[in-house]
């Protein structure tokens, strides 16, 4: 009940928000020097041409103006054309943001595979091979850039040893997807029981799950170490100690207690992630939201990048909802 | 000195002492050669400033010195055997079982994700083999002895939701789960209001003296070891200077400084002028000597003091001080 009343309190901001969201980048947007109506008829265009085409974009009206049309047709559903695909910017992210989506989840679901164990071994040994193994993959994860790991993953598993599919896009051109239903590959070809473009599709996420999950395990790791090396110093630690519980008890009562931090780098990434993992999906012509958005931004295309923009802030919204719901299950304290 | 030894006591620390290793230089011993013994249903009390090694005796005795810390020299024997030549799985099964501690700020010592019962329930879990209904059973038990009021309620709260002096109950519930013969008391009631300290106080008192369980006290406030210890003892800088019955203790106190913290607790004026007698009360601090380390506080220091260390002497039966000018009256 009382869970209830919270959630309905955080949905009830959840609208001015996002208008406070679109309103900042809109006009952030327009500080970007850029005229769309140069850039979508090229150097010949003439002057007539390009006032008739400012006028039909509506780019002749005030700022506040272009706004709030902007906003209306958003209330509509209508997020408004990319001049470059030249397609609805919905039909367009619907196909993307699955994309990336499901690339992300993936690629943090084996960070955290890696991060959190071997944060809690750093953290529960001083000394030895699993300590160190911590200690040098926090600093080489750290210090890598994911765009490079990938070309050199790339080298090895598809150019020498040919592993791996091409690492172009998400399915070979030759398999036929499976009918579109969460915009997951895994999921929709799964469901529509098509086991050739199932295998294929995960051939194709292995190597950018695997750049960006290795690179990223690196801050999850740090972040468990350090908040499981903090609590197993905590009084409550030192006290089950004292009660002369075993040391795995000690260390499992340490990891509840550090979860919460862990909940949130994760989070953080997360958000992050959508379009901080455009290297990587360029790399791999992955066709994701990031290279849709950057797109946009170098061709003064503004609509792709507004529609991410409300995308990502509409996901980030429901991850932090998230985040405190477990927070929530976890912490009797905030209930 | 074996005569002021108990014949057979539960836990005998022999020359402890704990140093801390420094950079360049000689280690730091915070205890230096603690001879202490606790016979059965034994209540001895130690009272100490800041400083003074209090909490690190409580943790060297557990054999929790925290890193990078050591027990440099000395021995502490459980039930006669030397804990020095336990593993670390042995020491582990002593600790909570034969062995409790209750602490101060309970409520930042327990696990503020679990529940109550799910705190005494791991403490039984892991020291005696009972299934979980008479983990239940026995923890409704605990709490009602430590009387907490309408424990089928307080068994689920979390820590959080416990006031000082119920978390205070539920620390020593758990102290008091497997039925421990020797319990450590680090400063249990120090965060407490008076009257709950009073009933803790009480409620502890009963429970020791009807199982027969030997308690070392610690305390910073030496009035309250007057109420129930049967030795009082006085820790400075890492040694015990004075040691002795309670009554022999706060009737002739011998050394110095435990006159200084007999007369700063004192809160008549008659009381405090009979134990200061021609003593005044506090002197500038003086630079650190190699002899007695009370030198440079005290207003007895003599060129001796400054050079000699002081034996802890019997001075009266079982009543030993550490001083080369001990107070007479």
């Amino acid at each position: 009940m009382q869970l209830l009343a919270y959630l309905g309190r955080r949905l009830l901001f959840v609208a001015p928000q996002l208008v406070g969201i679109l309103l900042v980048s809109f006009f952030l947007l327009k500080l970007i020097p850029g005229d769309p109506a140069v850039m979508m008829l090229g150097p010949f265009a003439t002057d007539d041409g390009l006032a008739r085409l400012r006028a039909e974009l509506g780019l002749d009206r005030s700022l506040l103006e272009q706004f709030l049309i902007y906003l209306g047709n958003v209330l509509q559903g209508d997020l408004g054309t990319s001049w470059q695909t030249t397609l609805p910017v919905t039909t367009d992210l619907a196909q993307r943001f699955p994309a990336t989506l499901e690339l992300v989840t993936l690629a943090l679901l084996l960070a955290l595979a890696i991060g959190v164990p071997l944060g809690v071994a750093g953290a529960r040994y001083k000394k030895g091979l699993l300590r160190t193994t911590a200690d040098y993959y926090g600093l080489f994860a750290g210090a890598l850039p994911d765009f490079w790991f990938g070309l050199v993953l790339i080298f090895l598993f598809y150019t020498t040893w040919a592993l791996v599919p091409a690492p172009l896009g998400r399915l070979d051109f030759v398999i036929l997807p499976p009918p579109e239903i969460t915009g997951s590959l895994l999921i929709d070809s799964t469901l529509a029981g098509n086991w050739q473009a199932l295998r294929n599709a995960a051939g194709h996420l292995v190597l950018p799950v695997l750049t960006l999950g290795l690179i990223n395990a690196g801050p999850i790791l740090k972040m468990t170490q350090s908040t499981m090396e903090r609590m197993l110093e905590s009084d409550f630690s030192r006290y089950a100690e004292m009660c002369g519980l075993p040391e795995r008890v000690v260390a499992r009562k340490a990891l509840r207690n550090a979860l919460p931090s862990v909940v949130t780098i994760v989070s953080v990434l997360y958000g992050f992630l959508i379009g901080g993992a455009v290297l990587v999906e360029i790399v791999f012509s992955w066709g994701g939201a990031g290279q849709y958005a950057v797109g946009g931004v170098l061709n003064a295309d503004l609509n792709p990048v507004m529609g991410f923009v409300l995308y990502s802030a509409i996901l980030s919204l429901v991850i932090y909802l998230i985040v405190d719901l477990i927070y929530f299950a976890i912490d009797p304290r905030t209930r | 000195m074996s005569d002021r030894q108990p014949q057979d006591p539960v836990i005998a620390l022999e020359g402890l002492t704990v140093a801390f290793p420094r950079y360049g230089g000689e280690p730091v011993r915070v205890l230096k050669g603690i001879d202490l013994a606790l016979a059965p249903g034994e209540v001895v009390g130690v009272v100490g400033e800041s400083g003074s090694g209090k909490t690190m005796l409580a943790r060297a005795i557990m054999r929790l010195v925290p890193r990078p810390g050591r027990i440099e020299a000395g021995r502490i024997s459980f039930d006669g055997r030397d804990m020095g030549q336990l593993d670390g799985e042995a020491l582990r099964r002593l600790r909570g079982r034969d062995i409790a501690m209750i602490i101060a700020n309970p409520r930042s010592e327990l696990d503020p994700l679990e529940t109550v019962g799910q705190q005494i329930g791991n403490v039984l879990r892991h020291h005696l083999t009972l299934d979980k209904p008479a983990i239940r059973a026995r923890s409704l038990e605990l709490l009602r002895q430590v009387s907490i009021p309408d424990p089928e309620r307080r068994i689920n709260a979390y820590p959080h939701e416990l006031s000082g002096g119920m978390a205070q109950r539920v620390v020593m519930a758990i102290a008091l789960a497997c039925q421990p013969r020797f319990i450590i008391s680090d400063d249990a009631t120090s965060g407490l209001d008076v009257t709950v300290q009073a009933q803790v106080l009480e409620l502890m008192r009963k429970l020791v003296v009807e199982r027969g369980t030997s308690l070392l006290f610690i305390t910073r406030d030496i009035g309250i070891t007057a109420h129930f210890c049967d030795r009082v003892a006085v820790l400075f800088a890492g040694e015990i200077v004075e040691i002795g019955p309670r009554h022999a203790f706060f009737a002739d106190p011998k050394h110095p400084y435990a006159i200084l913290l007999l007369a700063a607790y004192a809160q008549n004026e008659r009381l405090r002028r009979y134990w200061l007698g021609d003593t005044t009360a506090g002197a500038a601090e003086g630079p650190a000597t190699t002899g007695c380390p009370f030198a440079r506080r005290c207003v007895r220091a003599q060129d001796r003091c400054r050079t000699e260390h002081p034996r802890l002497e019997e001075m009266a039966p079982g009543h030993f001080a550490r001083c080369h000018f001990p107070v007479e009256r």
